[in-house]
C-alpha cells in the first residue's frame, strides 16, 4: 500500500458524491475545452484559411467593431507599389443568412487575384468573368445549403447560379460562397469598399520583415491596419469580445466546481473527524493529513480535468453542428488546451482542498479517545 | 533520549517512563475540572490499570501520557523529559506509544495488512518492509489467514487483534489501552487481555490500560483509581476491591 492508495481510498468511500463532484468539475473543464477551442479555431481556422490563399499580411479594419468595417477600395493603390509586396488582392467578406442557413461566409474577391488560385474545382468551373451572376460554393457550402451545380443560391435579393464546387484546402474556405467582388459590392451596396487587402510579400521575407513591411503599411492608411495574417483576427474586437466571453463562461463553470470539491472537501473532513484523530494519534503528523486532504482534491480535479476534457470534445462536436456555426470554423483542439484544461482542473482541485486541508490540520487528536 | 529526531527506546535518563505531578486538565474555561492534580509515576515496563468510572478522568489521564491533549497546569515527563515542551508530539506518538482504542478505529477501506501498516507512513519503511512488518504483526497476533480481510469481514476480536498489531507497527515502548475489551463478548475480551499480558511479558513494554472491570484490571501488576480527576488509589490491584468496599 502507498501514500497514494490512501488517497485513492479516501476518494472512493463515499463513491455517489465523489461521482458527483467529478461530474461538477468536469462539466466547468468540458466549457473551457469547448468555448475556448471554438475562440481559438476562429483564429486558427481563418489563419489557416489565408495560409491556402498564400496571404501573408491583411488589411483590414476591425477597430471598434465586432465585424470588420469596409472602407476604400483605392487604399489598395497606396501600399501595392511598396517594396516588399508581391501581390496584393481586394476582398469583401460578409456574414450572411443565405437561405436555409443562418450565416454563412460570403467572400467577394477581385477577379483574377491570387485568392482564387487555391480553389480546386471539385466539379463545375469558375465564373466565366466578374459580370457572370455566379458563384463558386466551397465544398462545405454546398452541403450545408445541399447545392449542386446549375442550382440557384439567393444572396440578398440577386438569385446566382451555383457554376463550381470547389475545395479551397481549408475550413473557412471550404466553408465559404465565393463570388466576384464587384458582384458583392452590388449586392450588399457597398459600391468601391472592401473589408481586407490580402497581400503576398515577396519570396524569402521573414517575419521581422512581414512586421516591419506592416509598420511602413501603417503609415500610410489610416483607414486600414496592416497586420501578419491570423494576427488581425485575434486583435480584433470581435474575436477579444468572444474570448473574453468563453473565458468568462468557463471561469463561472469552474466556480461552480470551485465551490463543489469545497464542498465536497469539506464533507469529508467532518465526516472524517474522528479518523483524523485516530490518524493523528497513530503519529501521522498534521501536515501529512493536509497532504491527504489536498491530494484527494488534487486528484478529483485531475479526474474531472479528463473526463471534462472528453466530454468538452463531445460538445465542441455538438456545437459545430449548430447552424450558426457550421462551416464557419474549426475547433481549435490541440494538446496544449487539452493539457491547459487539465492544469486548470487540478488547480481547481488544489485550491478547492485548501480550506478542507487547514480544517483536517485543526482536528485535535484527542478525538481519537472519544466514542 | 531525543524525541524531536530519533526517539530512543532504549534511552533512559530517568527509571519512570511517566512522571505526573499537579496534572490538572480543565475544560470549558475551568467550568469542567477532568483532572485535579494527579500525581503519579509509573516505572519502564509496568503493567498498569486505570480503573474509576465513567467522568472519573482516566481516558483524560491516557490522553495526556499520550500527548493527544495538554493538561491545564501541572508537568508531565517521558523517561525523563518534558511531554509539555515537545516541539513534534507526532513523533512521540508515532515511535514511542502504541495505541488501542476501545471502538478499534480501523479505517474500513483497508485491509487488515494495511490497517497496520498506516501508522509506517511516518516510519519512513520501504513498501515491501511495510508489507512484510505487517504480516509478521499479524502472525504474532494470530492472524495470518486474515491478513486481505476488510475489517467488516473481521469479528470485533479480530479487529481488536488487528488494532493491537497497528499499534505495534513502529515497536513502541508504550501501549495505552483505553477500554480494549469494551467492545468486545467475553470469550474475545480473555483473548485479546492474553495477548496483551503476552506482549507486555515478551516484549517488556509497558502497558497502560483504562478499564472499569474490575477482573481486567486484576491481571495488572498496579491499579490506579480515579474518582473525580483525582488518583485515590494507587497499589495491588488485589487490594482494589477492598479500597472500594472502604
Amino acid at each position: 500500500m502507498t501514500f497514494l492508495d490512501v488517497i485513492i481510498r479516501g476518494l472512493k468511500r463515499r463513491p455517489l458524491r465523489t461521482g458527483l463532484t467529478l461530474l461538477g468539475i468536469s462539466v466547468g473543464i468540458a466549457a473551457v475545452v469547448a468555448l475556448i477551442g471554438l475562440s481559438r479555431g476562429l483564429v486558427t481556422s481563418w489563419t489557416a484559411g489565408m495560409r491556402q490563399r498564400g496571404t501573408e499580411i491583411v488589411v483590414s479594419n476591425f477597430r471598434g467593431s465586432l465585424t470588420p468595417k469596409p472602407f476604400p477600395a483605392f487604399t489598395r493603390d497606396r501600399i501595392a507599389n511598396l517594396p516588399g509586396v508581391a501581390a496584393t488582392c481586394t476582398i469583401l467578406v460578409d456574414l450572411m443568412g443565405i437561405e436555409n442557413a443562418e450565416l454563412m461566409i460570403v467572400s467577394g474577391r477581385e477577379w483574377g487575384c491570387f485568392a482564387w488560385e487555391n480553389l480546386k474545382l471539385v466539379s463545375g468551373r469558375m465564373p466565366n468573368d466578374q459580370n457572370e451572376h455566379a458563384v463558386v460554393l466551397g465544398t462545405n457550402a454546398a452541403d450545408i445549403l445541399k447545392k449542386k451545380i446549375g442550382d440557384t443560391v439567393q444572396i440578398e435579393t440577386e438569385e446566382l447560379t451555383v457554376v463550381g464546387i470547389a475545395n479551397g484546402g481549408a475550413f473557412v474556405e471550404n466553408g465559404s460562397v465565393i463570388l466576384p467582388l464587384p458582384l458583392l459590392q452590388q449586392i450588399t451596396g457597398n459600391h468601391d469598399q472592401i473589408s481586407a487587402i490580402d497581400v503576398r510579400v515577396t519570396p524569402g521575407m521573414n517575419d521581422a520583415g512581414i512586421r516591419h513591411l506592416c509598420d511602413e503599411m501603417n503609415k500610410l492608411i489610416p483607414e486600414g491596419h496592416a497586420e501578419p495574417a491570423g494576427e488581425h483576427i485575434a486583435s480584433s474586437e470581435g474575436y477579444r469580445v468572444i474570448n473574453a466571453m468563453s473565458w468568462g463562461t468557463s471561469l463561472l463553470a469552474i466556480l461552480v466546481g470551485v465551490l463543489g470539491v469545497t464542498n465536497t472537501m469539506l464533507m469529508s473532513v467532518f465526516e472524517r473527524k474522528q479518523e483524523i484523530a485516530v490518524l493523528l494519534a497513530l503519529g501521522w503528523r498534521p501536515s501529512r493529513i493536509v497532504r491527504m486532504i489536498l491530494w484527494e482534491s488534487a486528484l478529483l480535479g485531475f479526474l474531472g480535468g479528463i473526463i471534462g476534457v472528453l466530454l468538452g470534445i463531445i460538445g465542441v462536436q455538438l456545437l459545430k453542428m449548430a447552424p450558426a456555426l457550421r462551416g464557419m470554423l474549426e475547433p481549435d483542439l490541440r494538446t496544449n488546451l487539452m493539457l491547459e484544461a487539465i492544469a486548470i482542473a487540478v488547480f481547481v482541485g488544489v485550491l478547492s482542498g485548501l480550506y478542507p486541508a487547514w480544517r483536517s490540520s485543526r482536528v485535535a487528536p484527542s478525538l481519537a479517545l472519544h466514542g | 533520549m531525543n524525541l524531536t529526531s530519533s526517539p530512543s527506546k532504549a534511552g533512559a535518563a530517568s527509571r519512570y517512563v511517566f512522571e505526573a505531578t499537579g496534572l490538572i486538565k480543565d475544560f470549558d474555561d475551568g467550568q469542567v475540572h477532568a483532572l485535579r492534580g494527579v500525581d503519579l509515576q509509573i516505572e519502564d515496563g509496568e503493567f498498569v490499570a486505570i480503573v474509576g468510572p465513567s467522568g472519573s478522568g482516566k481516558t483524560t489521564l491516557l490522553q495526556m501520557l499520550g500527548a493527544l491533549d495538554r493538561p491545564s497546569e501541572g508537568t508531565l515527563k517521558y523517561r525523563g523529559e518534558s511531554l509539555l515542551d515537545l516541539p513534534d508530539p507526532a513523533a512521540y506518538r508515532a515511535h514511542e506509544i502504541g495505541f488501542v482504542f476501545q471502538a478499534f478505529h480501523l479505517l474500513p477501506t483497508f485491509t487488515a495488512s494495511e490497517n497496520v501498516q498506516i501508522p509506517m507512513f511516518e516510519d519512513h519503511k520501504s513498501r515491501a518492509e511495510r508489507q512484510e512488518r505487517a504480516l509478521e504483526l499479524l502472525k504474532a497476533v494470530g492472524l495470518e489467514e486474515r491478513v486481505n480481510h476488510y475489517p467488516a469481514k473481521l469479528s470485533g476480536g479480530e479487529r481488536q487483534r488487528v488494532a493491537i498489531a497497528r499499534s505495534l507497527a513502529n515497536s513502541p515502548s508504550v501501549l495505552l489501552a483505553d477500554e480494549p475489551t469494551g467492545n468486545l463478548d467475553s470469550e474475545s475480551a480473555n483473548h485479546v487481555l492474553d495477548l496483551l499480558r503476552s506482549l507486555h511479558a515478551d516484549r517488556r513494554m509497558t502497558l497502560i490500560l483504562v478499564t472499569h472491570d474490575m477482573s481486567i484490571a486484576a491481571c495488572a501488576q498496579r491499579a490506579i483509581q480515579m474518582k473525580d480527576g483525582c488518583a485515590v488509589f494507587d497499589g495491588d490491584p488485589a487490594k482494589l476491591s477492598i479500597h472500594r468496599i472502604a
